[in-house]
């Protein structure tokens, strides 16, 4: 059972041992209220002196998944005590009636073995202040236990569901050890409104959102937000502008995914615009699509761009049409249709897979300016390479701020902005540490806030 | 028109040149010589085109027979007329004339999309020496009937109609086309005048275009100026837009009918000929120039980069008439950044508008001299602005991609003005040409052009550019020799890296080799050296710029140059590029009195 | 700069005025030669084409361009008015057939079968040509206008905005040094010509628009003060156009600088006259400058005697106006005029005249920098 300690657990052990301990856990519940035993005490007959007013607390600004244990030394902590062992016994929540249960049928496991001279500790879900596993003994302490004492895996979290009854017992440096103190009660830990633990979420959170507050109030001031051209988009009037000279008409393919998917949205913000601009041009935009419900959205994300363009006169509908739900069906009439007709100008945006260089290459073959935008990590080098111009990731969904250059939305995209560098920082500074707490490992500072990075920020 | 062979023009010993200005008539000799063409003598005139004279020969004659006084020559005959060819002691072998008297030529241009066949078409038209009153363009966010009354409202000698690709659209062109026709633009010679109209776009629309155009417009069908998105053709659109303006324009001018009997070679708008000397000149000796002439209303610049011409005339940027307006657009701050000493505000503004409202005064105190050369910097940098956002490469052109271009996507429509490649720049114009010292022309240039690297700088004498632009057409040897001989007056080259420093901190160290300028040192950045390297000398400068400075040849490389020196010399500038002055005016000051001082440009001031 | 100093501006008492009142496009002339015209009659009127109102009928009607012809109901020069269809599709089978009502009355100029376009002109615009002038026709231009000739007391300003207008002179200053603010201005005033004396507010011009005046004449104005009057800071000097809702005429220039006595004393002597002032500017080109006519009495025409002008030749002894600083706005005679440029502060090398101020001390000014006072 315990042997397994120091390699992790192929799978099916694992499961095995967790059904054990669940039988074992209902069984003990079942047999809790009927059996009230004496604990068989392995106090040694001459060990040091015990530790004295043990108490157990709440700890404060948790999740009531911690506790916090105080006591006085032993009387022969400068002597023979060389360390603590502390351990936890689990039971139900409440007061319960001493005489259900007995002190042999607490199941104590260590949780943690500390220095002489410690007369405060925290009993956590923090990894290093919540178990003791066998590999983590000397090998005199080792010695002093039976090893089905030892957990075999973290235990379970202290919760709020249940209460918990604390020993300690000193242990002197020739392995004697003295008489166990236990808190008096059982303690069951409460939950605060917040979890101080997750204080850098807040601070985050306040940093984040503040910072989009500030530059939005920032742009509504007036200030100039400087935001990196993006070709793609500042091409968007040349595109049909050449299409417009040409006297041939502009495609838009919004991708083929649904309208369910954000790359089909962030699209729609593209294609208001192409059709803005091609109202103002008066030039013609043709929209194949290869989903019923994108067809009706770019209809109305069209006809709003007439609108607005004050040419409502000019918007048709007819130019938006669906094609096939078909993914190649779609492709190959796109490239007829390509071939047949010449459009000046392409616009590929949207969600794309196979058909993203069929598509580009076709339209650059027909001598098209060709701007595409996608997420699509796998489609971009396509893109990249066969395009004119190209909307990365990012910069695809940022359009619609670059496009409206409405305070609110610039100021989000900058506060975003900024938040993305936090975690960057955030990244690499959490890198070097971990590297350096692996290289130098016994530095208290490193070894700290790796396991403050390892616990807290990354579970 | 008298018609000169080629051959004959290149026996020609004499040549006699006029500029007929709106408000004088300039006149210019060039005489073949022992040292080959130098232009010799000068003379002016008032021009005469507007009542109660009316006739522009008047002043041409009086200018000429200045001239002949001057040179001792007869020109002009019994009957009025010069006399050709020329003998020992009389007459000219070659005569030719430019014209921008009345206005010069009004230009209204249209085309499909604003960016694309409309801006080639303006290209044409203000490369022919036009004044581009306004472009129509089916893009311009202007409703059709707000489009109608613009037309209505202003009054072209000429317009230029293009739109669509060879193949291409035609809808378009057809229904600015049909704009155009019934608004019947008034053209400003009256109701005798039939509007000249030039179709420079889409062949398959011509015939169209002939039947919207059949009553009261005079037609003329050209090649298409773009007939291809990847290609601009503007040679013959431009040609007729010369022919035009001599046939309509021109011959409505009081005189010209008769003056245009006299050249051997066809009338040129002013600034039509400015640009063909400057493009001969770029032409010739690879290189790339700059040509700008301020005056007292509009601001022209010239470009040649890598063989393309560009002109633009910035309307209302001038030192004179649109003085208040330069104010307005560069605002008084900006201006007030190249004064070093303290000046009211409201006062300057109030001068500012007593100047707009008696353009003729000349600043008298050196306080208003130096006020005055601030505003000309904020004009110059403003027309320079406008110059390279017009200067581009052609929009609307498919791009060639590699997966290396990812994070650099560039559009089509960059400007082609490259500081960096920039060789010569040459100022005319009243601020520049008759500023009191050359220091202040040369200064001036650095502080409103910017030139990066090495850049020869000069100035038009005698503003002979005009001149000399219409002669490189018969007579190109001629026209050279007299540019590179008389016509410019080298100030010197300035010698600039591009980037930014700390001040004080080493800009670059600079080694010169020449026969009287023997020097090294180092330049500070932020600080300006100016060094004498007088006319018709040079030296070779080496320089070894900073790591974060590039003379050319990229940051902190090494570049080696022969430069030629000019009544200023050579000007070492460590300011930076792009030029960045403090915001706070007190910082402003004495960085500026330093750079005043380095460059010796108000000697009488204390 | 052809000239070497500015021609002045003309202030005189009595001068024989014409003027030419022409029609932007041929019309029809209302009066004849010999006819006594008062300033706000209308001498010759005509009538612009209308505007043209272009009218895309295939987008309309969802239908190509080369189709829209048959569909037409109207034929070219056919008048149209609101509400009458224009065009009809042929719709499926004689059904469904769409019409298109005209929103605007004209006649149909133009239709087009590629870019499926109707153009409809609307009504003519009437342009009427006032007098201006109260004077005499002298000369009629068939179809384009008349020449009037009147004898009058002219002022010339230096600078202006706004049209023109007409009222009588009233007083607003009591010397021609006083600034004119808006207390001074009362309601009274309306429908008057305003004068001031030095520089004018822009809260008194404010003030005059309040309370109806035609016109303000002042010295002086300050920038910031013609800013806040136009709403924007002007660029180039070419005004008249403005619609501020009064005419202002300014003698002198820009800044603290108190009018002419001459002018001032002029405009005080003709209190009550009725005037008209043109606010217009031009500086280039065609110079125009703004100008105050007061027409003469027959008693008045008698009694003066007209000015001559001699068109102005620089010499010893004529009054000139400084126009440049640093002595700007000061009068002097010209003491002397040397024929060799001097060099002059700025280092420049100009031609220059000396002038004696009225403090008795002499200066030297550029020639380009000082004015003739003519009349």
């Amino acid at each position: 059972m315990n042997n397994g300690l120091d390699a992790p657990y192929p799978t099916l052990t694992r499961l095995t041992q967790l059904s054990f301990r669940l039988s074992r856990a209902i069984m003990c519940l079942a047999v809790l209220p009927a059996i009230a035993c004496l604990a068989a005490s392995v106090a040694m007959a001459q060990g040091p002196a015990p530790v004295t007013n043990l108490q157990s607390a709440d700890h404060p600004w948790d999740g009531g998944d911690n506790a916090d244990l105080t006591w006085e030394v032993s009387a022969d902590d400068a002597t023979l005590v060389e360390s603590y062992f502390i351990y936890k016994a689990m039971m139900q929540k409440g007061p319960i009636p001493a005489d259900l249960l007995t002190e042999s049928e607490r199941k104590y496991a260590l949780v943690d073995v500390v220095p002489a001279g410690t007369t405060e500790y925290t009993v956590g879900s923090v990894p290093g202040s919540g178990y003791v596993r066998l590999k983590d003994l000397s090998d005199e302490q080792r010695a002093l236990f039976d090893p089905n004492d030892l957990p075999d895996k973290p235990h379970k979290k202290i919760t709020v569901e249940l209460g918990y009854l604390f020993k300690i017992v000193a242990v002197g440096s020739d392995g004697s050890q003295s008489v166990e103190t236990i808190t008096a009660a059982p303690y069951s830990p409460t939950r605060q409104w917040f979890d101080a633990k997750r204080m850098y979420l807040l601070i985050i959170t306040i940093i984040f959102g503040g910072s989009v507050v500030f530059f939005i109030q920032h742009a509504r001031a007036g200030k100039d937000l400087k935001i990196r051209k993006i070709g793609g988009l500042a091409a968007v009037d040349e595109a049909v502008g050449r299409a417009t000279e040409m006297g041939r008409s502009c495609m838009f393919i919004p991708g083929i995914l649904d309208m369910n998917d954000i790359q089909t949205i962030a699209g729609m913000t593209v294609l208001s615009r192409v059709a803005k601009t091609a109202a103002e041009y008066d030039a013609k935009v043709e929209v194949p699509t290869c989903r019923s419900l994108v067809m009706t959205s770019a209809r109305e994300t069209v006809q709003a761009a007439y609108l607005s363009a004050g040419r409502p006169d000019a918007y048709n509908a007819d130019f938006i049409y669906y094609v096939t739900d078909e993914q190649f069906g779609y492709v190959a009439y796109l490239q007829g249709n390509m071939v047949r007709e010449k459009p000046a100008a392409c616009f590929y945006m949207g969600a794309f897979y196979a058909e993203s260089l069929i598509l580009a290459e076709t339209g650059n073959s027909i001598g098209a300016i060709q701007i595409a935008g996608t997420a699509m990590p796998a489609q971009l080098p396509f893109f990249v390479a066969a395009c004119d111009y190209t909307l990365i990731g990012e910069e695809f969904f940022a359009a619609s701020a670059y496009l409206s250059g409405e305070p609110e939305q610039l100021g989000s995209l900058k506060g975003q902005d900024v938040g993305k560098i936090i975690v960057g920082i955030g990244i690499i500074v959490g890198v070097t540490i971990a590297t350096l707490a692996a290289w130098f490992v016994d530095t208290g500072f490193l070894t700290t806030w790796s396991e403050y990075i390892k616990g807290v920020i990354l579970t | 028109m008298t018609t000169t062979t080629k051959s004959d023009a290149q026996q020609a010993r004499v040549i006699l040149a006029t500029d007929c200005g709106s408000t004088t008539t300039k006149a210019i000799l060039i005489q073949l010589t022992d040292e080959g063409y130098r232009q010799t003598h000068r003379g002016e005139a008032p021009t005469t085109v507007e009542e109660p004279f009316a006739d522009v020969t008047m002043g041409v004659v009086n200018a000429v027979v200045e001239v002949g006084e001057l040179a001792g020559r007869k020109f002009i005959d019994d009957s009025g007329k010069i006399i050709q060819p020329a003998t020992e002691t009389e007459g000219c072998d070659v005569y030719i004339s430019t014209s921008s008297a009345g206005g010069g030529l009004q230009m209204m241009v249209a085309g499909v999309v604003a960016e694309m066949t409309a801006a080639s078409a303006k290209r044409a038209a203000l490369g022919a020496g036009a004044i581009v009153m306004d472009v129509i363009a089916s893009n311009d966010k202007r409703k059709p009937h707000e489009q109608i009354q613009r037309i209505r409202e202003l009054r072209p000698d000429m317009m230029l109609v293009s739109g669509g690709t060879d193949g291409g659209d035609a809808k378009h062109v057809v229904s600015i086309a049909e704009l155009i026709a019934p608004a019947k633009p008034q053209p400003r010679f009256g109701s005798g005048y039939t509007l000249p109209i030039i179709y420079a776009g889409n062949k398959d629309a011509a015939p169209r275009m002939n039947k919207i155009f059949e009553q009261g417009f005079e037609l003329l069908i050209v090649d298409n100026l773009r007939p291809v998105l990847e290609r601009e053709n503007l040679g013959p659109a431009r040609d007729a837009i010369h022919d035009l303006f001599l046939e309509h324009v021109m011959a409505h001018a009081p005189g010209y009918d008769k003056l245009m009997g006299w050249t051997d070679a066809p009338i040129m708008p002013t600034p039509g000929a400015v640009g063909n000397i400057l493009q001969t000149i770029a032409e010739s000796q690879n290189i790339n120039a700059v040509g700008v002439d301020i005056g007292g209303a509009t601001t022209d610049v010239f470009s040649v980069f890598d063989k393309t011409f560009n002109r633009t005339v910035s309307a209302n940027l001038g030192m004179s008439y649109s003085i208040s307006n330069v104010c307005a657009e560069a605002t008084m701050p900006n201006i007030l950044r190249w004064v070093h000493f303290d000046m009211d505000e409201r006062e300057l503004r109030n001068r500012v508008k007593n100047k707009m409202i008696r353009p003729t005064t000349i600043p008298q105190s050196l306080e208003a001299l130096v006020f005055e050369q601030a505003v000309a910097r904020e004009a110059l940098r403003l027309a320079y602005i406008q110059h390279k956002e017009f200067a581009t490469t052609l929009k609307g052109v498919q791009q060639q991609r590699s997966v290396g271009d990812t994070f650099s996507q560039e559009t089509g429509g960059q400007t082609i003005v490259d500081n960096m490649k920039l060789n010569l720049l040459v100022a005319s114009g009243g601020v520049l040409s008759h500023a009191p010292s050359m220091n202040q022309t040369a200064l001036l240039l650095i502080d409103a052009f910017q030139p990066e690297g090495f850049t020869t700088l000069a100035k038009d004498s005698i503003f002979m550019m005009p001149h000399l632009g219409v002669l490189a057409q018969v007579h190109p040897k001629a026209a050279m020799e007299v540019f590179e001989r008389d016509c410019l007056i080298y100030l010197g080259t300035c010698v600039a890296p591009k980037g930014s420093g700390k001040p004080g901190k080493p800009c670059f160290d600079y080694t010169i080799k020449g026969s009287t300028l023997n020097e090294s040192g180092q330049i500070a950045f932020g600080e300006i050296k100016l060094l004498p390297l007088a006319e018709g000398e040079t030296a070779s400068v080496t320089v070894e710029p900073g790591r974060t400075f590039d003379c050319g040849n990229g940051p902190g490389k090494r570049v080696e140059k022969t430069v030629k020196g000019g009544t200023v010399g050579l000007v070492l500038d460590g300011r930076g590029r792009p030029l960045e002055l403090p915001e706070s005016r007190e910082a402003c000051k004495p960085l500026i009195s330093k750079w005043v001082e380095a460059m010796k440009l108000y000697p009488g001031m204390g | 700069m052809g000239n070497a100093y500015t021609p002045g501006l003309k202030v005189v008492n009595r001068i024989t005025h014409q003027c030419r009142r022409i029609l932007p496009i041929p019309g029809k002339v209302l009066v004849s030669k010999g006819d006594h015209v008062e300033a706000e009659q209308v001498v010759a009127q005509t009538f612009m084409p209308g505007d043209i109102m272009p009218v895309n009928l295939a987008n309309l009607l969802s239908m190509p361009p080369s189709d829209v012809m048959e569909c037409v109901l109207k034929k070219v020069g056919e008048r149209i008015e609101v509400g009458e269809p224009l065009a009809q599709t042929k719709g499926i089978f004689g059904m469904f057939k769409q019409v298109y009502k005209s929103k605007d009355a004209g006649t149909i100029e133009t239709i087009s079968d590629v870019t499926g376009q109707v153009i409809i002109r609307g009504e003519p615009i009437p342009v009427e040509v006032r007098a201006y002038l109260t004077g005499t026709v002298t000369e009629v231009i068939p179809e384009q206008g008349v020449m009037i000739e009147a004898d009058v007391s002219f002022v010339q300003g230096i600078f202006g905005i706004g049209g023109e207008s007409f009222g009588t002179i009233k007083m607003a200053a009591a010397s021609h040094e006083q600034e004119l603010q808006a207390d001074m201005i009362t309601p009274d005033m309306k429908g008057c010509v305003i004068v001031g004396g030095a520089r004018v507010w822009h809260d008194a011009v404010r003030k005059a628009i309040e309370v109806g005046a035609a016109a303000v004449v002042a010295g002086g104005i300050d920038d910031q003060d013609l800013k806040k009057i136009l709403g924007y800071d002007l660029g180039v000097a070419i005004t008249g156009t403005e619609k501020v809702g009064v005419t202002l005429v300014i003698t002198e220039g820009f800044g603290d600088i108190a009018m002419a006595e001459r002018t001032f004393d002029l405009l005080k002597a003709r209190v009550g006259d009725f005037a008209a002032v043109n606010g217009a500017t031009q500086i280039r080109a065609g110079v125009m400058r703004p100008e105050i006519v007061i027409p003469l009495s027959e008693e008045e025409v008698k009694a003066e005697e007209p000015a001559k002008l001699d068109g102005g030749m620089l010499e010893t002894g004529r009054p000139v106006r400084i126009i440049r600083d640093p002595y700007f706005g000061l009068i002097g005679t010209v003491a002397g005029l040397p024929s060799e440029p001097q060099v002059l502060g700025s280092g420049s090398k100009a031609r220059v005249l000396d002038v004696k101020l009225g403090s008795g001390e002499t200066v030297v000014i550029p020639r380009a920098n000082v004015e003739l006072i003519e009349g």
